[in-house]
């Protein structure tokens, strides 16, 4: 195999894998201030999508306002979510919550099928214009925006997360919700940000990958599942953790394409998920958490 | 609700509903009587796909037949019975079709079962298709329908043992000895694959390489770079989903300049739209409702579809596509049959009748049912499209 050949491997590998980092972002972010698992996130994903597409075609916005819009009414939805699903049952056991977000994700995907009707809508892409070449490799220009929207989010999250006030309330949440409440964060209002957060970045994902794949009612739950594994991979609760999770899923996914076979790719990458877990059951960038007694 | 003064309005509530509910009944019961021309209907059942993947499948079909349902009724029925169509959506779930089915056969006692919209689902019914001895007709196009014979179930789309083999003439004509095959992981997919290695060997074409992925991938260039470098002269897919635009965009992007060539599961505006520019000159085989003129401007094939075509467009505000088509077909062979049934319509006597089927001009194509043939469409009922300037335009 070539030189050019392996790098176009690894950019394959590093655009799908981009796209998985920014739903497992979402997962990481609601699971740190709530313990719970919410499996609504792929279907912020595909509401990013379906918004952008709908506020560009229906009333012919702008691309960038069109953009804005979608991730604007998918974080309005995380919080009418989290304010209509879950904090009715904040005091629940996290079963029942992580069953509810199994629920909203089944509800979602319904109503974008009865708004939006069941078949694929395109959006073009930010910016037209043949694939950019390096090194005999070929990397779409759309590609280039989802690492560029990859990159200054989690600038943007990390830069919340280590200086803002909010950051702080959401750090403390997530080392410890009652100790947090006692000291005087409003534990309530840190998950309703964290959800609408959550699924701002879903919805970035999706309307990111919309021009490259057109978006359906159902492009959410296996995106969301892809997603969880990335989350689970680097490590819940950590969000430079869920990004290398998710760039490594997408790198390994390419690679057995290359080396294996693109058949077995998703069987492959599972059965290394497993054996990471078995090692390292907190994930790879995560530090175990002792119980401390 | 522990309230009392709850009760009352609530008993209110359910004793008005017991009352409205039986009269609501016996109103579409008493409306039913008044057409029905003292014959009781014909009640067919039909198992769609209207939410779940398939939901952009199952949506013109329902169209189709509630169109096509309404013309027959008003112009008299079959043999003096009006039709009913009961409408079942199966979620795109084969354990759903199932529940549907057994439904429509104890609850609604139809004659015969149209459908269902995926193969899987076609497929999971049978068991119960055979238990009850009523003839199944499905819009689905797997090869597994009709090569896995059932004497009972026939299909109305061009099965990929027909489509694969006049696609591979289109190819030795092009000069084409290397096709790279890349496909789904889905029923469609899976089925046409196998389909296309098995039958290749009789044709002087080779397949160089095998590449699959799995419905709602987003990238396929690791795939096609693989592809690239296995010396391929032209690409062929067989996949139903979205997942053929990212192809053809991707080919675009990796500069891989050899031909796409796909199937009549691509032909769907949605695939031109979604792979923009790099879906020009993409070549596919279909039936010939996509250009009606290709029927032949003098056949009936031709004025079949123009009428079907411009009913539909009027009702619906937009062309139907293939899958329109497929339960037109569907829809109008069970009726056909059943205005030749000679006496009782049973299972049997209609299951025989649709066997019978000869000459019928349907949407697909020209249907000719036998004994061994439950697919019943020639290759002739095929034509080669291209892509050309967003719209498809006819390849010879």
């Amino acid at each position: 195999m070539g030189g050019s050949e392996l790098l176009q491997f690894v950019i394959s590998g590093l655009k799908n894998g981009s796209i998985y980092a920014l739903v497992s972002l979402g997962f990481t972010i609601v699971y740190a201030s709530t313990g719970v698992i919410n499996f609504a996130q792929g279907e912020f994903y595909m509401l990013g999508g379906m918004f952008s597409v709908w506020a560009f075609a229906t009333f012919g916005l702008p691309l960038w306002l069109a953009a804005i819009v979608g991730i604007l009414l998918t974080a309005a939805t995380g919080i009418l979510f989290e304010l209509l699903a879950i904090r009715p049952r904040k005091d629940g056991d996290q079963l029942s919550l992580i069953i509810i977000t199994i629920g909203g994700s089944l509800l979602l995907s319904s109503l974008a099928r009865h708004l939006f009707g069941p078949d694929e809508l395109a959006i073009p892409a930010f910016t037209s214009g043949p694939s950019v070449r390096v090194f005999g490799a070929a990397i779409e220009r759309q590609t280039l925006w989802i690492w560029g929207l990859t990159i200054t989010a989690v600038v943007i999250l990390n830069w919340v997360y280590n200086k803002t006030k909010l950051g702080r309330a959401l750090r403390a949440c997530a080392i410890n919700r009652d100790a947090a409440r006692l000291v005087g964060v409003d534990t309530r209002l840190i998950v309703t940000v964290s959800f609408a957060l959550a699924a701002a970045l879903g919805g970035l994902a999706g309307l990111s990958v919309a021009p490259l794949t057109q978006t359906a009612f159902d492009a959410g739950a296996r995106v969301g599942v892809k997603g969880f594994a990335a989350a689970i991979l680097g490590g819940l609760g950590n969000p430079i953790a869920a990004v290398a999770g998710g760039l490594m899923l997408g790198l390994i996914e390419s690679m057995s394409i290359a080396y294996l076979s693109s058949t077995y790719k998703d069987a492959i990458s599972l059965l290394v998920l497993l054996l990471v877990l078995f090692v390292r059951p907190q994930g790879l960038f995560s530090r175990s958490r002792r119980e401390k007694v | 609700m522990r309230d009392s003064r709850w009760i009352l309005p609530l008993a209110l509530i359910l004793a008005s509903a017991i009352i409205i509910v039986p009269m609501a009944g016996c109103g579409s019961d008493a409306d039913e009587e008044v057409v029905a021309q003292d014959e009781q209907p014909y009640r067919i059942g039909a198992v769609l796909s209207l939410s779940g993947t398939y939901a952009g499948l199952g949506a013109p079909e329902q169209k189709a037949i509630e169109l096509e349902v309404a013309r027959i009724n008003e112009s008299g029925g079959v043999n003096g019975h009006l039709i009913e169509v009961i409408i079942e959506d199966d979620a795109t779930d084969s354990a759903a079709a199932v529940t549907a089915v057994t439904r429509l056969i104890d609850q609604e006692d139809v004659v015969a079962v149209l459908g269902a919209t995926g193969t899987g689902a076609t497929m999971a019914i049978r068991g119960d298709i055979n238990a009850a001895g009523i003839p199944q007709v499905s819009p689905a196009g797997g090869t597994v329908v009709t090569s896995d014979f059932d004497p009972l179930v026939f299909q109305t789309p061009w099965s990929n043992t027909l489509v694969a083999p006049f696609t591979f003439e289109y190819l030795e004509g092009q000069g084409i000895s290397k096709i790279a095959l890349i496909s789904d992981s889905g029923g469609f997919g899976k089925d046409g694959a196998a389909v296309v290695a098995d039958l290749i060997t009789g044709f002087d074409i080779e397949i160089v390489a095998t590449e699959e992925f799995n419905p709602g991938d987003a990238d396929m260039t690791a795939q096609l770079t693989k592809i690239k470098g296995s010396g391929a002269e032209a690409v062929m897919i067989v996949s139903a989903g979205k997942e053929a635009a990212i192809v053809a965009s991707n080919m675009d992007q990796l500069g891989l300049e050899i031909p796409l060539i796909g199937t009549h599961g691509n032909a769907r505006m949605e695939f031109i739209e979604g792979a923009g520019d790099a879906a020009e000159g993409f070549v596919f085989a279909a039936g010939k409702i996509l250009i009606p003129e290709s029927y032949g401007t003098d056949t009936e094939n031709y004025e079949v579809a123009m009428d079907f075509i411009d009913r539909y467009t009027e009702a619906y505000g937009e062309a139907p596509n293939t899958f329109a088509g497929h339960a037109y077909d569907a829809l109008h062979i069970i009726v056909d049959a059943l205005g030749r049934v000679d006496g009782e319509v049973t299972g049997e006597s209609l299951r025989d009748a649709i066997e019978d089927t000869s000459d019928f001009v349907g949407i697909g194509g020209t249907f000719n049912y036998s004994a061994d043939d439950h697919n019943g469409m020639a290759a002739s009922d095929l034509v080669m499209y291209r892509v050309e300037d967003g719209a498809w335009v006819l390849a010879e």
